[in-house]
């Protein structure tokens, strides 16, 4: 669920799985095994159940990682993260300046909001990723959100270069997508950036491995190889998850996934 | 090991079975143990199965001597060291001595 995106109308948040549901597969999902788990969206702390399922969450050993927007995390939900810990929270930082971040976000007061997350959260101590996608939007800023995250500590940055479409396929987001020479022209400006950029450019992408270490599961029940790649899908509604991930996913196509080879070893990461 | 003491677990630590391998993850955490989850050996897991707060250190070896085929002083050589550590993780506590 999102409260700022263009998707999600009040006919298909109506349709999202109800708190029992995702319970009911958050104990399947841990009898199978399965020990991170991430809550992401839209933005998961839209749904009013978010501690909820968040603290059953914990209760079952998960390692739980939250994606947010960090617009919607009050001081009251910072103390619920201190009593019992994620494995880490990940705020998108898309900009140092609230003209930029407001831009980017479509949401007004939304950057004060998520500098009061940030240090809300740091207060706590609760593990933290500060994160950007590079745009044209935002690519003057990127260093100085780069400097701030260096500012606070221990906290990681992470900045993506991948532009993603719309969730319907629509793809408006890559009008604000980086040409290959502004991104090269941003990473040699700074070393750490530089350094990231080599690594990806001289190793050849591994094999994908989604649908066999990992797996999505979208707002409707639907188990998905990863959440780049939702084209076929196993109704978790309908079917246990035991049958889904063992049975159905390895059957879903992905065209960055090499046929399944006898090979005795393989590599062991994915793209997503 | 104290064979008269008894131990229970910290209900704060959540067991998981992954990959046929005893997970401990703690739930309440500090920065410092944030990605520190611990992972038991088939011994470790075997005697961490045991310790229910009822049972005393002694009956626990005693009774793992009973399933398998191993010298009781070795057994509770391991298990003081399981112990140590689990004690010093606070994944078990001594409730009795």
């Amino acid at each position: 669920m999102c409260y700022t995106d263009c998707f999600n109308r009040p006919d298909a948040i109506r349709q999202e799985l109800t708190t029992a549901e995702i319970l009911r597969i958050m104990d399947e999902v841990a009898a199978a095994g399965t020990l991170e788990l991430c809550l992401t969206g839209g933005e998961p702390l839209a749904r009013p159940d978010f501690f909820q399922l968040y603290e059953h969450a914990i209760r079952c050993g998960f390692l739980v990682t939250i994606f947010s927007n960090g617009t919607l995390i009050t001081e009251a939900h910072a103390d619920r993260f201190a009593a019992l810990r994620p494995h880490r929270i990940e705020i998108s930082l898309h900009g140092m300046t609230r003209e930029t971040f407001e831009r980017i976000t479509g949401g007004q007061g939304s950057y004060a909001r998520c500098l009061q997350a940030i240090t809300l959260l740091l207060d706590r101590q609760i593990p933290l990723v500060l994160k950007s996608t590079a745009m044209t939007l935002n690519m003057q800023e990127i260093l100085d959100i780069k400097r701030y995250v260096e500012s606070l500590g221990t906290v990681r940055y992470k900045l993506g270069e991948e532009m993603r479409p719309e969730l319907d396929g629509g793809g408006v987001p890559f009008q604000y997508a980086m040409s290959e020479q502004d991104l090269a022209d941003l990473n040699q400006q700074d070393t750490d950036l530089q350094k990231d950029a080599c690594r990806r450019d001289s190793v050849e992408a591994p094999p994908c491995r989604s649908g066999m270490h990992s797996f999505h599961i979208d707002a409707y029940g639907q188990l998905q190889l990863c959440s780049g790649n939702r084209r076929q899908r196993f109704d978790l509604r309908t079917g246990s998850f035991q049958s889904g991930f063992f049975e159905a996913l390895p059957t879903f196509v992905c065209e960055w996934k090499v046929p399944q080879e006898p090979a005795l070893i393989q590599p062991a990461m994915h793209h997503a | 090991m104290t064979p008269t003491a008894i131990y229970t677990k910290n209900p704060d630590y959540v067991q998981r079975d992954v990959a046929g391998e005893c997970i401990l993850v703690p739930i309440r955490r500090t920065l410092t143990e944030a990605n520190s989850i611990y992972v038991l050996n088939e011994t470790g897991a075997a005697l961490w199965y045991r310790i229910d707060g009822q049972r005393t250190a002694q009956d626990i070896v005693t009774d793992f001597c009973n399933e398998y085929e191993v010298a009781t002083d070795q057994l509770a050589n391991d298990f003081t060291l399981l112990l140590d550590d689990l004690l010093s993780i606070q994944a078990v506590e001594e409730i009795a001595r």
